[in-house]
């Protein structure tokens, strides 16, 4: 009894040390140079070349560059390349390089490297290397010049050099960049500790503009609670808001939201074999009662933009289609009974359990479209077999799924072609020669006309029905500025600063 | 009892092959190809099966396995895709915090649940017996994840004695180790406190009414050497039982609660490995808790054998 008493005791004490020992914050005299941002993902490795993980890309932008750079308003800008040249038909480019940079283990970089590092992004081990097949011969004209020539006419072609997988890595560190990344960014990487942080550094050989910070920490955090925990505590200058949470930082002075609506599209897909959908007049009437407005609130609060058609409203080509078929339960019903259906019909609806977004949505969707007789089965599945049976093997009637996008239109459009193979593929066609002209079109107007068209027929069309686009939202410090949104899913911290 | 000892040795092994054949098999089976996964929605069938051929998962399975078992009593786990570490390093790496959490976390479960369980015990129906009683029904019926946000909200948010998620190594500092791990060390002992409790006192109960008790009381002895020396040597056998598998519940990772904090533990790098099927990492590390489950239930089963004389006896006649 007597030892029992001492382990009282002791353990009291042990807690009264840990409750006192808390308060060791730094006196902040001066502008401080050290940023700690929450992220929810962990990197699939950190070499640009093989992965496709967002999750990867958004800290390797800052480690590795591209060619050529993209602003938040999706404008190109000189980056590695300093300028380019393309030839009038259409089908070489050729880059000017900086002659100023060097890579993190001090070497130069130079045209060679460049040649190096597309021929590794387009090998066998690369996940993205199908995308590049177009470019069919690289030739180093000198150290600092550089051409690029591609089989078919690609309008879009500057846009693969803005990728952050098309980043430029130094062929002697190539074999351990998963791990050990090496580039020519602003940033090299000090340490990355699995599951708990990664660690960047200011590259003070940088040829860019100076970078006000000394040390960009990526603190793991998985959950969302625990993340805004950290943040109201101020362990965190930076992290990513989902829209339950932005009542706790809105109206408070100490913090601001950036928001913008993400590259990307929400849809609920529709496989147009099925019996009843394969009906123009069902999926009209299925569109016209969907309560959009209800979506957006039920799955992110509110705080998405609604769409008409398969591009997001900050792509230069979006064309507002939302007015083309309206929220209208009482002409779904007419148009329905039309179409032979009367007395409604019964489809599955599969739904990827790990994103409750497109999990919510669902849910709303099922409800809306049981008003006008359409009766919906929800199935809830995993990521796994949602990405083989619904994407790969087309075995569904119905689906909510979000498509990020790429900087060029035809990225985004192409899945629609009648021979593309996809699952929501407009197999009757309609878009298949406006696609090909697209690609081609020299005259940006041209083909801008061109999109508008195809974005209106897949609104008719709706071998999807268009939900919304979901915001991109950061809570961030007051004292942090510089912080922006772009239109590929990464970070910047190169322009990042303190205010105090 | 040396041969009770190598029989259960002999068929922990077994256990051990069988739960290789299962965990390489089922893992590769479940939907979700990892090239499709990693490609996700941008993926065309060409670039799927591009990757699949890079990634050595064409080849048949009976191949796959042999050549992972092979590595596998090389002590080799092979390297994750997510991280590009070997598997060996990165459980070397999550092993600390797990088994740091769990050890603190079965500390206070087994101080709490012994001195609560004891008193009920003696003193049953009395107010110490319906307080602990009620511990019990808590301690099983509150959900981890809501008592550790409770927590973090309250003990790191507003009153600021915590921190909020992290782990500090304890070769690092050691005060600030402690702090890292201690909320949510007593969110788990409060999910393992229950089912302890309530063992403790039905085996107490057990052995308060057994023969040896009156002879002690009748011997005239002080009432700590009954209770403690007698009563509680007797009701041992099934509350070790029960901690030893608590333990290697714990110790197998604690998902819930190493999210909730952040904590970088076995659960979290099982979750990582799930979420983006890292069949490589997933593999050697359902290998490697399995393996610990199996040789904790081992030494916990010799530990009963030395605690309760008629088990040892029983094996001694064989």
């Amino acid at each position: 009894m007597k030892n029992l008493k001492k382990i009282i005791v002791m353990l009291l004490v042990v807690l009264l040390i840990s409750a006192c020992t808390n308060q060791d914050k730094p006196d902040a005299t001066d502008v401080k140079t050290d940023l700690t941002m929450g992220y929810t993902t962990e990197p699939e490795g950190l070499d640009p070349h093989r992965t496709a993980a967002a999750s990867t890309f958004s800290v390797t932008n800052n480690i590795y560059d591209t060619l050529v750079g993209v602003t938040p308003q999706w404008t190109t800008e000189p980056r590695l390349a300093k300028d380019w040249v393309i030839s009038d038909d259409g089908m070489e480019i050729t880059f000017a390089l900086r002659d100023d940079v060097y890579f993190h283990n001090g070497r130069q970089m130079t045209a060679k490297d460049v040649e190096y590092s597309f021929n590794r992004l387009k090998d066998a081990e690369s996940p993205r290397a199908r995308d590049y097949e177009n470019i069919v011969k690289i030739e180093v004209l000198d150290d600092y010049n550089i051409k690029f020539t591609t089989a078919s006419l690609d309008v879009e072609l500057l846009k693969s050099f803005v990728y952050p997988w098309a980043a430029i890595v130094p062929e002697e560190e190539a074999a351990n960049l998963k791990t050990k990344p090496v580039g020519t960014g602003a940033f090299t990487l000090k340490e990355w500790v699995p599951q708990q942080h990664l660690i960047l550094q200011r590259n003070d050989n940088y040829y860019g503009s100076e970078v006000k910070l000394q040390t960009v920490k990526l603190v793991l955090i998985p959950d969302a609670t625990s993340m805004m925990a950290g943040f109201q505590v101020g362990d965190l200058d930076i992290i990513p808001l989902t829209g339950d949470q932005v009542t706790m930082v809105e109206g408070n002075e100490n913090y601001r939201i950036i928001s913008e609506p993400m590259n990307a599209v929400q849809i609920m897909s529709l496989n147009t074999k099925n019996e009843f959908l394969s009906n123009e007049k069902v999926r009209q009437a299925m569109a016209m009662a969907i309560n959009k407005d209800e979506v957006i609130e039920a799955s992110v609060f509110g705080y998405g933009a609604k769409i008409g058609s398969h591009l997001p409203p900050t792509s230069p080509d979006y064309y507002d289609a939302n007015n083309i078929i309206e929220y209208n339960p009482e002409k779904a019903k007419e148009l329905l009974k039309e179409a032979g259906y009367e007395n409604g019909f019964s489809i599955n609806m599969s739904l990827p359990k790990n994103y409750q977004l497109h999990v919510d949505a669902g849910q709303v969707i099922a409800d809306q479209l049981g008003k006008i007789g359409i009766n919906v089965n929800i199935q809830l599945i995993e990521w796994g077999t949602w990405l083989s049976e619904v994407y790969g093997a087309k075995n569904f009637d119905s689906t909510v799924v979000g498509h990020t996008g790429r900087l060029d239109s035809y990225a985004f459009l192409s899945r629609y072609k009648s021979d593309s193979n996809d699952y929501i593929s407009l197999t009757t066609g309609e878009v298949d020669e406006l696609l090909e002209n697209a690609l081609k079109e020299l005259d940006e107007n041209k083909r801008k006309e061109i999109y508008k068209e195809i974005q209106v027929i897949l609104a008719n069309k709706l071998p999807a029905i268009y939900l919304q686009t979901p915001h991109t939202m950061l809570a961030l410090q007051k004292n942090v500025e510089g912080m922006k949104i772009f239109p590929i899913d990464f970070y910047d911290f190169k322009d990042v600063y303190f205010t105090e | 009892m040396l041969s009770y000892v190598l029989n259960r040795f002999k068929s922990a092994i077994v256990v051990l092959f069988v739960v290789s054949i299962i965990t390489f098999f089922v893992l590769m089976i479940i939907p979700g190809n990892p090239a499709e996964l990693i490609l996700g929605t941008d993926a065309t069938p060409e670039m799927i099966e591009d990757l699949h051929v890079a990634m050595g998962l064409d080849r048949p399975l009976y191949q796959q396995y042999l050549s992972w078992l092979l590595d596998l009593f090389k002590l080799n786990m092979g390297k994750s895709y997510v991280y590009g570490e070997s598997v060996k390093t990165l459980i070397a790496r999550s092993l600390p915090v797990t088994i740091s959490i769990s050890v603190f976390a079965m500390a206070i479960a087994v101080f709490i649940a012994f001195f609560f369980g004891m008193i009920s015990a003696i003193k049953k129906n009395s107010i110490i017996d319906y307080f602990s009683r009620s511990i019990m029904q808590l301690g099983a019926a509150i959900p981890s994840f809501w008592i550790g946000m409770v927590f973090i909200v309250y003990f790191g948010v507003k009153l600021k004695l915590f921190p909020v998620s992290g782990f500090v190594p304890i070769n690092q500092n050691f005060i600030k180790f402690i702090n890292s791990i201690f909320l949510p060390s007593v969110v788990l002992a409060i999910g393992e406190v229950g089912t302890l409790l309530r063992i403790i006192r039905s085996s107490m109960l057990d052995s308060l009414k057994q023969d040896y008790m009156d002879m002690a009381k009748v011997k005239g002895l002080g009432a700590g050497k009954i209770y403690i020396k007698y009563a509680l040597r007797g009701a041992l056998t099934a509350p070790l039982t029960i901690i030893g598998m608590q333990f290697a519940k714990l110790a197998g990772g604690t998902v819930v609660v190493e999210t909730i904090f952040a904590l970088p533990g076995l659960g979290r790098l099982v979750l990582t490995a799930v979420e983006h099927r890292d069949i490589v990492l997933l593999q050697g590390l359902v290998m490697f808790i399995t393996s610990t489950v199996i040789i904790i239930t081992l030494i916990v089963d010799i530990l009963v054998m030395f605690l309760n004389p008629r088990i040892k006896s029983f094996h001694q006649g064989e």
